[in-house]
Order: C-alpha cells, then structure tokens, then sequence
C-alpha cells in the first residue's frame, strides 16, 4: 500500500498518504479509536472501496484500478471477518461455512469434508447442524473464522471481530487467527482494544485521523 | 464437471429461494397467473370469434353466371382459369340442372316451374377466395380477372360482405395483440417489483455470498431462475384456471355463445396453445427478474 489516500465527502480524508507493507504469514493489529479510519483500511484491501489516491498492491495485483469483473477473484483469496458475524441464521453452521465453497463450485463431497475439517480447526465440527442463533457470539465468531479460511485464503482481514465479546474469547479468536498465520496467511486485525493488542506484543500500526504510524513495542516483537 | 457442480448448486439455490421466499415467491406466482388468465381469456374469444369467422367465410362465395351456349367443357375450361389467376381456393361448376334442383328445394317443390319445358336458371362458377385474399383487394383481382373472360355473363358479387367480414376479422385481431401486449407489460412490471421484494428480503444473503467472492452470474442466475419458475407455475395456473371456467361457465352461457357463434361448437385451446401460455409466462418471470436484477445494481 503506496500513499493511499481515501475521501468519502469533499474536503475530510479517512485516509490520508498511508503507506504499509505486510509480508506473507505476518500478523498485524491496526488500531486506533472509532472514526479513526480502519474500516477504511481494510474495505480498501478487499475492494470494497475504491482509494482516490496511490496504489494498492496485494498478491501481486493492483486493486486501486481493479475492474469489476477481477472482483470475485480477488475476494476468493481474501477472507475477511467481522465484528457482527454476518452469518445467515436460517442456514445450518455447515451451510454458512460452505457458502465460500459454494462459489467457486467445489464438488458436495469435497466442500463436506473441507468445511468439516476447518470447523474442527475452530473446535466446532459438533455444532455444525445447528443453526447460528442457538451459539454463544463467540461460537458465532468462530463459525465466521471458519467460512473467512475454508477456501484457504492468502490473506485474512478482521475489523473488530472481538467488538462483541467478553475478554476471555477474545483471548480465543485472537489465538486462532495466529494459528491460521502460523500456516502461512497474512492476517491483519483491525481493534480499538489497546489491552488485547499489548497482550501480544505482534507488528502493531496506529490509525489517527487517517494517518498510519508504526507502534514502537518496547521490549520488541517477537 | 464443474459446470455440473455449479448448475447443481444454482438450482438449489434457485430452489432454496423459492422456498425460502415463501408468501412473495407466491405473490409472483399468482400475479403472473391472473395476468396470462386475463390474456387467455381473452385470445379464447378471439380463437372462437376466429372458428366463427371461418365458418362463416364458407358461405362468402363469389358466383359468375355464365353464358347458355356453353359447354361443360368450356365451363371446366373456365374454372382452371379463373384457378390460375391465384386468388381463389376453391371453384366449383354448377350446371343448369344442378341450379334447378336447388331452386326447387328452396321453394320446396316446384310448382312454380312445372309446365315449363325449357330450363331459365343459367349455369354458374361458385369460388370461395383464399383465406389471405378474403378482403376488397382480393375481391377486385378476382373481379378485374374474370368479368371480361368469354363465356361470363354476370359477375355476383358479395362486395360488402367480403368488406365486412375483413374488418370484423382484423379488429379482432388487432384488439386482441393490443389487449396481451398492455396485460403483459403490466404484468411484467408487477412481476419485477415482487422479484425485487424478494431480492430485498434476501439481500444479507446476496451481501455474503459477495464477500466471498461470487461472480455476478453465480448470484443472479438462481434469481432468473426462480423467477422463470414462478413464471411457469403461473402460466400453468392460468391455464388450469381457465379450463375450469371453461367447464364450469360454458353451460350457463350457452345461449349468449349461441347468438355470438352461431352454430359453431366453442373450443378450448390445444396442447401448443397451452404450451404457449406457460412459456409466455416463463418469458414474463425471466424478463420481470432481469429487470430487478438489473435495478438492484444502480
Ligand atoms: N460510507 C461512508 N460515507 C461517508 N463517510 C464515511 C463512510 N465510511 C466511513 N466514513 C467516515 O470515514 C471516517 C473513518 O471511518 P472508519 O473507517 O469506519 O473508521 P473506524 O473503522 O476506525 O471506526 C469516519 O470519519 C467516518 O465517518
Ligand atoms: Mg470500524
């Protein structure tokens, strides 16, 4: 990312010449308070929004002029996870996680097995006939991990995924989203929790007004 | 192989969504089968006026008097002719003898005529114009044809019948195709809004299966599939309707289709006019949702 810069109204920036570079299977926190710009940041990185300024380089493709025909691609190898889940509640834990499978025409048999074993990965490969609504948030939260990997994405984007939950799952969803970059997908969290983010002590960026400035850790990283 | 896959998953979506959408996916169904009821309704009456009209053309003969010293080979001589000349279907050569034996039935016996040696009735060439032709134009080629041949005396002609029943036939016509083209368009409209409730009821659906990376094709087609679907349920609806109606309405309207239709026998539609109808209604569910589909995206 190269001097990005991204305007919603005329004359205010939610983002302002942000430039960072994220190698493969890092882990980083984005942070920053609410308004700070970091929803921004990540819809940037999925295409769902379009910068007005600089380039955006991500698995060696330039999405700032991406058309909209190479969006569907792009997304197939970013998973991306939210604060509110986004699960459909009438669809069983099986049927949501196989949605991303779904679209790429993965065979029955296949996208079974597959979605099987990425709930185990989550530890909810029990709960898969159940719907949405009878988990806990952070069951659901879990559950949206899964469907985020199960198409084994490069990358994987969450804005706020613990904004929902006690501090103990938090502790939970943080740690498997470092599993998923220990085997090798560049994870990026976006958070307003400083306590969470200073547990860890990963690559961390502070947002301010739009400006993305590298969060020296004393002590280093790890 | 992949193909396959993907039209399997397709059409259980398309399934699914039907299901899924419940009272709206019905609403559709139902819109789309009050409408072609309307259209049908509507074409059986042009259909039967038509089988009238035919019936009725039968008796829009043309008949040419002809010339006493002629004989019946110069009257089938004739007939080839006039044949030849493209307009008419049918021609038949009625002799003297033959016009005498109507004449007598017509008046039911012959007192009239008994006593007189001499036949007076002349023969005569009856034609009947070609479906195509039963209009002035036709009816002037004709006419222009055969008036100065040797061997016509007179020409009778059935000038303003034949005026009339080509009106008559092209109003019908003519209002009918007016009628189905405004039933469908409203039809079409009121089907896309109802596809779009649907769209609008699934959108959190249409918004994930866009994070994960659908293509545009992958998200539309279970939606112009169901709304084909809902669009052949409705045709056959109608059709179904219509029968009924048919069945059921016909007995206590016997005697106004009387006055209307004459002797002709009231007819239901056949097999491709069925066909027609839940195909019409196919092409009404599939335009409706492309049309949503295609408001969706601005
Ligand atoms: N769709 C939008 N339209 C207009 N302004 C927006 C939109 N999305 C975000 N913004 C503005 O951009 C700024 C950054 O927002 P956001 O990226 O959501 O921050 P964060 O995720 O850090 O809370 C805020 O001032 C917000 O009001
Ligand atoms: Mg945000």
């Amino acid at each position: 990312m190269f001097h990005v810069s991204k305007s919603y109204l005329p004359g205010t920036w939610a983002l302002q010449d942000v430039s960072l570079e994220v190698g493969r299977g890092q882990f980083i926190f984005i942070t920053g308070q609410s308004g700070a710009g970091k929803t921004t940041l990540l819809k940037l990185l999925f295409a769902a929004e379009r910068p007005n300024e600089g380039q955006i380089l991500v698995l060696g493709r330039n999405i700032a002029r991406l058309q909209g025909r190479a969006v569907p691609a792009l997304r197939r190898r970013v998973g991306v996870v939210f604060q509110d889940f986004k699960l459909l509640s009438h669809r069983t834990v099986e049927e949501n996680v196989g949605f991303a499978l779904d679209v790429v025409g993965t065979p029955r048999r296949e996208a079974r097995s597959r979605v099987f074993n990425t709930l185990r990965q989550v530890g909810l490969q029990h709960r898969r006939y159940h719907h949405p609504m009878s988990l806990s948030g952070g069951e659901q939260q879990r559950v949206a991990i899964a469907r985020a990997l199960v198409g084994e994405p490069e990358i994987l984007l969450a804005d706020e995924p613990t904004g929902n939950l006690d501090p103990g799952l938090s502790v939970e969803i943080i740690e498997l989203m470092m599993a998923a970059a220990n085997r090798g997908t560049t994870v990026i969290v976006a958070t307003h929790d400083i306590a969470l983010v200073e547990r860890y002590r990963m690559r961390t960026l502070n947002l301010e007004g739009g400006r993305l400035t590298e969060v020296d850790l004393e002590g280093g990283g790890r | 192989m992949r193909l396959w896959v993907i039209g399997a998953i397709l059409s259980r979506a398309a399934w699914r969504g039907f299901r899924g959408s419940g009272v709206t996916a019905w609403v559709s169904v139902v819109t789309i089968s009050v409408a072609l009821f309307l259209v049908g309704a509507f074409s059986l009456v042009v259909v039967n006026m038509e089988g009238m009209l035919d019936r009725f053309a039968e008796d829009l003969t043309v008949t040419a008097y002809l010339e006493d010293d002629l004989t019946p080979e110069q009257a089938s001589d004739l007939a080839k002719t006039i044949l030849a000349v493209g307009v008419i279907e049918y021609v038949a050569v009625v002799d003297k003898e033959e016009a005498l034996e109507r004449f007598r039935r017509m008046t039911g016996g012959a007192a009239l005529l008994e006593g007189i040696a001499d036949n007076p009735l002349p023969a005569s060439l009856e034609m009947r114009l070609n479906p195509e032709d039963r209009s002035l134009e036709g009816f002037s080629v004709l006419e222009e044809a055969v008036v100065d041949l040797p061997g016509i005396a007179e020409l009778r002609h059935g000038r303003e019948w034949i005026d009339g029943y080509a009106r008559v036939a092209s109003l019908i016509r003519v209002s009918g195709y007016a009628v189905a083209v405004v039933l469908s368009l409203a039809t079409l409209l009121i089907v896309a809004n109802t596809i779009q409730l649907g769209l609008y009821a699934r959108r959190d659906e249409l918004d994930i299966l866009d994070l994960v990376g659908a293509s545009r094709t992958f998200m539309r087609t279970p939606f112009l599939l169901e709304g084909t679907l809902q669009g052949m349920l409705g045709g056959g609806l109608a059709a179904g309707l219509l029968w009924l109606c048919f069945l059921v309405l016909l007995p206590s309207l016997e005697y106004g289709l009387t006055f209307l239709l004459g002797q002709t026998e009231p007819r239901f539609f056949g097999f491709a006019e069925i066909l027609r109808l839940v195909l019409g209604g196919a092409l009404l569910g599939l335009v409706g949702s492309m049309a949503a589909l295609l408001n969706r995206r601005s």
